[in-house]
C-alpha cells in the first residue's frame, strides 16, 4: 500500500476524560488525519468529533513558537535562556523577600501525568512551598474528596465497560452524549439495547430521549432527590441486609435522616414528581446490576461534595458495587482531571492522595529530593486569587489554565492576577490569562509530548508524539524540569519515563507501573508491584480502616444562590459538543463551522413573558457580573431556568459566576446562578467584550 | 464448548462464536467487505463465503454461527468463485479502480481481482463537501451498509439511510440534506468504516489543508 501518511503514532486523546487511544497519522510534520484504535479499551474503535477531527489548532498561526517577555505595553520575543534566566531571578528574589509561600503554581488536568508530578515537584522542592493546585478543583474536586470519604479511594468503582453489563443506570447531572461523545454513544447504545436508563438533569438532554425516565429537578436541589432516592429504597424493602452488616458502617443515622425525605418533600423540594421518584428508585434498586453515573452537575454546586456522598449511599444501601455492571462512574471533565490530582497536584497531597502533614510519606520524599518539606497545607486555587489581592501572594506559575475564563467570579480572578508582582504563564497560545503575564513560555499539545493521562476510569495510558512542537515551543516536561534547575534543584529527569520510575517507587498506588506494562491496553490504578491492575474496586472490601464503606448522613440544603425578584431565573452552565472548555482548542478549528457561538436556551413562556425573541440578543444579569448574549427558545429547559455553554471569550460566561462553591472543596457553583433576563433594544448589537466588563 | 474443522486443523471455540471468528482464531483470513467488528455481522455482501461440508452451497462466515463437527473449508472453490465474482461486479460500477488505500482495493487484491471484464454503468461523479471534515463521493458507495450501521450501532445518530435500489442504491445524510442538515454529530464513525472512500475526510482528499483564520 503506498504511503498516505509519514507516520502513525498511537496516543490518547487530549480532550474529555473518556480516554480515547487515537490513532495520528501525520505527513510533511503536520497531522492530516486521526482515527480511533480498534483496541481503545474505552473507545473500542470509536471517537467524537473533538478527538478525531479537532487537530488543526496544533498549526494554528496563532500558536505560542517563542518565549514572550512583558515590555512596556506589550510582550516581546526572547530566547529560552532569557526567559528562565528572568522567571528564577524574579521567583528566587520574591522567596528571598517574603518566604516561599508567597509564590504559588497551578498544574494543568490537561497535561500528562509526568507534567503534573515536575509541576508539583517543582513548587514543592525548588521553591519550598505546597500553593500548588489543579483546574481539576474547578470541576471533579468534590467527587474525589466524597469517594475517599465513602470508599476510600479518589475514582471510578470500576469502568465504561460496567454500562454493558449494566441492567439499569441512572444518569445524573452530566450531558454525556455532548460533554462525553464516546461514553454518551455507549449509554444511548446501552439503553438501546434495553438497559434501563434514568436521567437527572434540569434540561431534558438527549440521552433522556433514550431512557425509561427523566426527572427534572431545581438546580441544587440534587441532594434532595438522592434522599428521597434513598427513602423509597428503604421504604419498599430494597435494602441489602446482609450487605450492610458485612461491608458498611454508618447506615442507622442515613435510616432517620431518609426517613425526613419521603417522596411528597422532595417533590415540594425539587419539582420532581412524587410517582417519578419513586419509579426511579424501583428501577435502580430492582435491577440485578446497576450503576451510577454523574457529571459536573453534581459537583459544580456549594454542597457537590455532599451529594456525590448521598450517591454512594445509594451504592452501599443496595450492595450495588464492586462488580461488573454495578459501579460509581464519575464523568471527568478534561483529559487528565483524574491523574493531575493522582499526581499530588494539590495543596494538601502528594501522590496517591497523601497528606502533606504525614510525616512518613514527607519524609520518603525529603529523601528522595533532597530538600526540607513543607508540613503546612498550600493554598486552594479561589485562595490564591484571594491571597494576591489581599498582597500576601505575590508570584504565580499557571501552567495549561486560562482562569481569567474558566474560574468564576472573572472580575475577581483579573483583580488578583493583576495584582501579582509576577505572573508566568505557560501556555499554547495567549489567553485572557497570559494578558497579565510577565513572562509567557510557548509550550506543546498532546499531540506533540510524551507520558500518560488517566482517564475516568482510572486508567493510565500512554501519549506519544505524532508531530514536534512549533518553532521554539517545547515540551511542558522540558520547560518545567529546566526551570527547576535553573531554580537550583535538579530533578535528574532526563524523560518523562523517568518522572514515572519516581512516582511508582514512591507511590504504592503506582508500585507496578512502567511504561512497558502500560503498552496499548493501559493499566487501571492500584497497580501492584508485579503488574497486576484493578479494573474493579472494592470487590471484597472497601480502601478504609475496618475495610468497611461509609454511609453519610447529609440533609438537603438550599444552594448558595437562589431566584428572587431582582434575578428571578436561575442560570445553569454546562458544554456544547463541538468544543471543549474554554474552546482555546476547538475554537482554532473547523469545529467553528459546526457552531460558532454560545447562546442562551430560555423556555418559551420564560421568553414571552420577558419580551424575548427567538435569535435576539438579551442582557444577562446576576449578582456579580453581566453578559449580552443570543437567546434561544427550547422547551428542553424547565421554565425559571436558563442554559449557556462558557465556549467563547467574547461571551464570558463566568463574569456571571459568584464566590459560592463547595464547602468542603471550593469547587465553584457554576451550577445555580440567580440571573435577570431582558432584552437588548438594539437588534443590532453584537455581544462584545467591552459590553460586558462595562 | 463446540468442537469444528478449519482447512484441517481442529479447534473448540465458545458455543456461538462465528466461523469468520473461529478462522480469524486460527490466524487464518477470509476476505470481508460488509464486516466490521465494531458492527453485528450483516452476512450481506458474500465475499466471506466458505464451504462448509454437508451444505448445499458457501455459507457467509461472518454470520453463520459454528456448530458441532462442522467442517469448513476456507479455500472452497465454488465459494471464492462467488466471492471473486461478487467483487467484480461491485468494481464494474464504479467509475475508476478503488484507491489503493481502502479495503475494497485490498479485498479485490485479496481475491486476484482484476480489471473486470463486464463494462456496463458506471456512476457518475457525485460530491458532497459541504460538511468541514466530512465528504460524500456517492459514485464510491457500494451499499455495503458499513456506515449506516456504523451510524446506528456505535455513535446511534440514527443520521444515514440506504437510499434508492438496484444501480442507484446508495446512501444519504437525513433525507439527503447533507451532513450538516441531519441528526449528524459529525463524529465520523461512517468514514471510518467505509471500504470505498465513498464516505471520507475532507483532510485527505485535498492535500493541503486550509488553515482557519
Amino acid at each position: 500500500m503506498p504511503d498516505r501518511f509519514d507516520t502513525d503514532v498511537t496516543t490518547t486523546c487530549g480532550y474529555c476524560g473518556v480516554g480515547c487511544r487515537l490513532e495520528a497519522h501525520a505527513r510533511d510534520g503536520r497531522i492530516v488525519s486521526i482515527s480511533p484504535a480498534l483496541d481503545g479499551p474505552a473507545n473500542r474503535g470509536h471517537t467524537c468529533l473533538k478527538g478525531r477531527f479537532a487537530h488543526q489548532f496544533t498549526r494554528s498561526r496563532e500558536r505560542l513558537t517563542a518565549p514572550l517577555i512583558r515590555e512596556g505595553g506589550g510582550f516581546r520575543p526572547a530566547t529560552w535562556e532569557e526567559a528562565i534566566t528572568r522567571i528564577a531571578s524574579e521567583f528566587g528574589r520574591i522567596k528571598a523577600q517574603h518566604g516561599p509561600d508567597a509564590i504559588a503554581g497551578l498544574a494543568s488536568s490537561r497535561a500528562t501525568n509526568e507534567d503534573c508530578y515536575a509541576m508539583q515537584r517543582l513548587m514543592r522542592a525548588a521553591i519550598g512551598t505546597n500553593n500548588i493546585d489543579n483546574c481539576s478543583r474547578v470541576c471533579h474536586s468534590p467527587t474525589s474528596f466524597a469517594m475517599r470519604r465513602a470508599f476510600g479511594l479518589s475514582g471510578a468503582t470500576g469502568g465504561f465497560s460496567d454500562i454493558d453489563f449494566a441492567d439499569a443506570a441512572i444518569v445524573i447531572g452530566a450531558n454525556a452524549t455532548e460533554g462525553h461523545p464516546v461514553a454518551g454513544a455507549r449509554i444511548k447504545q446501552a439503553a438501546l439495547r434495553g438497559m434501563k436508563l434514568v436521567t437527572v438533569d434540569p434540561r431534558r438532554i438527549e440521552l433522556a430521549d433514550y431512557g425509561a425516565l427523566h426527572l427534572s429537578p431545581r438546580p441544587g436541589t440534587n441532594a434532595a432527590v438522592m434522599l428521597g432516592l434513598a427513602n423509597v429504597i428503604a421504604r419498599d424493602g430494597f435494602v441489602d441486609g446482609d450487605y450492610l452488616a458485612e461491608r458498611t458502617e454508618g447506615f442507622e443515622a442515613v435510616e432517620e435522616l431518609i426517613a425526613l425525605y419521603p417522596p411528597d418533600v422532595v417533590e415540594g423540594i425539587s419539582g420532581i414528581p412524587a410517582r417519578d421518584l419513586e419509579a426511579a428508585a424501583h428501577i435502580y434498586a430492582e435491577a440485578d446490576d446497576a450503576s451510577l453515573v454523574w457529571g459536573l452537575g453534581v459537583t459544580e454546586h456549594r454542597y457537590g461534595s455532599e451529594v456525590v456522598q448521598l450517591i454512594c449511599n445509594l451504592a452501599l444501601m443496595t450492595g450495588k458495587v464492586g462488580r461488573p455492571g454495578s459501579a460509581l462512574l464519575p464523568l471527568r471533565g478534561q483529559n487528565n482531571v483524574q491523574g493531575s490530582s493522582d499526581m499530588g497536584a494539590l495543596p494538601d497531597t502528594y501522590t496517591q492522595y497523601r497528606s502533606v502533614a504525614d510525616e512518613e510519606v514527607a519524609r520518603a520524599f525529603e529523601v528522595r529530593w533532597g530538600v526540607p518539606l513543607s508540613r503546612e497545607n498550600g493554598l486552594k486555587i479561589p485562595e490564591m486569587f484571594d491571597a494576591a489581592v489581599g498582597g500576601e501572594l505575590k508570584a504565580m506559575y499557571i501552567f495549561g489554565e486560562d482562569v481569567a475564563q474558566t474560574d468564576p467570579d472573572t472580575k475577581h480572578v483579573v483583580h488578583a492576577l493583576k495584582s501579582l508582582e509576577f505572573l508566568v504563564c505557560q501556555d499554547i497560545f495567549e489567553t485572557e490569562t497570559t494578558k497579565y503575564a510577565d513572562v509567557i513560555l510557548p509550550a506543546s499539545s498532546f499531540l506533540e509530548k510524551t507520558g500518560t493521562f488517566t482517564n475516568a476510569e482510572r486508567r493510565i495510558q500512554l501519549v506519544r508524539p505524532a508531530i514536534e512542537p512549533p518553532g521554539a515551543a517545547r515540551t511542558d516536561f522540558d520547560i518545567i524540569t529546566t526551570l527547576s534547575r535553573a531554580l537550583g534543584h535538579d530533578m535528574g529527569f532526563e524523560t518523562p519515563e523517568d518522572a514515572m520510575r519516581e512516582i511508582a517507587d514512591l507511590t504504592p498506588h503506582f508500585a507496578g507501573v512502567t511504561y512497558e506494562r502500560i503498552g496499548r491496553r493501559g493499566l487501571q490504578w492500584p497497580v501492584a508491584q508485579d503488574g497486576t491492575d484493578s479494573p474493579i474496586l472494592y470487590g471484597e472490601r472497601f480502601h478504609l480502616p475496618g475495610g468497611r464503606g461509609r454511609f453519610a448522613a447529609l440533609p438537603y440544603k438550599e444552594p448558595g444562590d437562589a431566584a428572587d425578584e431582582e434575578f428571578p431565573l436561575i442560570l445553569v452552565t454546562g458544554r456544547r459538543l463541538q468544543h471543549y472548555n474554554a474552546g482555546t482548542m476547538t475554537r482554532r478549528t473547523a469545529n467553528l463551522q459546526l457552531l460558532d457561538s454560545d447562546w442562551l436556551e430560555i423556555h418559551p413562556d420564560d421568553a414571552r413573558r420577558l419580551g424575548v425573541a427567538d435569535g435576539a440578543p438579551v442582557k444577562v444579569r446576576s449578582r456579580v457580573g453581566h453578559i449580552q448574549i443570543e437567546a434561544r427558545l427550547t422547551e428542553r429547559i424547565e421554565p425559571g431556568h436558563v442554559f449557556t455553554a462558557f465556549h467563547f471569550p467574547e461571551i464570558r460566561t463566568n463574569l456571571l459566576v459568584g464566590a459560592s462553591a463547595d464547602v468542603n472543596t471550593s469547587c465553584p457553583e457554576y451550577k445555580v446562578i440567580a440571573v435577570a433576563v431582558q432584552p437588548v433594544a438594539d437588534r443590532a448589537g453584537v455581544p462584545t467584550l467591552t459590553a460586558a466588563a462595562g | 464448548m463446540t468442537r469444528i474443522t478449519i482447512d484441517g486443523r481442529d479447534l473448540e471455540v465458545e458455543p456461538g462464536t462465528t466461523v469468520l471468528d473461529a478462522v480469524r482464531a486460527l490466524g487464518g483470513s477470509v476476505p470481508t467487505l460488509c464486516f466490521d467488528e465494531r458492527q453485528a455481522p450483516f452476512g450481506a455482501c458474500r465475499v466471506c463465503l466458505v464451504g462448509a461440508d454437508g451444505a448445499p452451497g458457501p455459507i457467509p462466515a461472518c454470520t453463520t454461527p459454528c456448530r458441532d463437527g462442522m467442517v469448513i473449508d476456507t479455500h472452497d472453490e465454488t465459494a471464492r468463485r462467488v466471492a471473486t465474482a461478487v467483487v467484480e461486479l461491485v468494481l464494474s460500477e464504479l467509475p475508476e479502480p478503488p484507491a489503493e488505500h481502502t479495503e475494497l482495493a485490498a479485498v479485490a487484491r485479496a481475491l486476484d481481482v482484476g480489471e473486470p471484464r463486464w463494462p456496463g454503468a458506471q456512476h457518475d461523479g457525485d460530491h458532497d463537501e459541504r460538511h468541514p471534515y466530512l465528504a460524500f463521493q456517492h459514485e464510491l458507495c457500494i451499499s455495503c451498509g458499513r456506515c449506516v450501521r456504523a451510524c446506528e450501532e456505535v455513535q446511534g445518530a440514527f443520521a444515514l439511510t440506504a437510499t434508492g435500489r438496484g444501480f442507484t442504491a446508495n446512501v444519504a445524510a437525513g433525507l439527503d440534506a447533507g451532513f450538516l442538515d441531519s441528526a449528524c454529530v459529525s463524529c465520523g464513525a461512517c468514514a471510518d468504516t467505509c471500504p470505498t472512500d465513498a464516505i471520507t475526510e475532507l483532510s485527505l482528499l485535498t492535500p493541503v489543508h486550509p488553515r482557519p483564520a
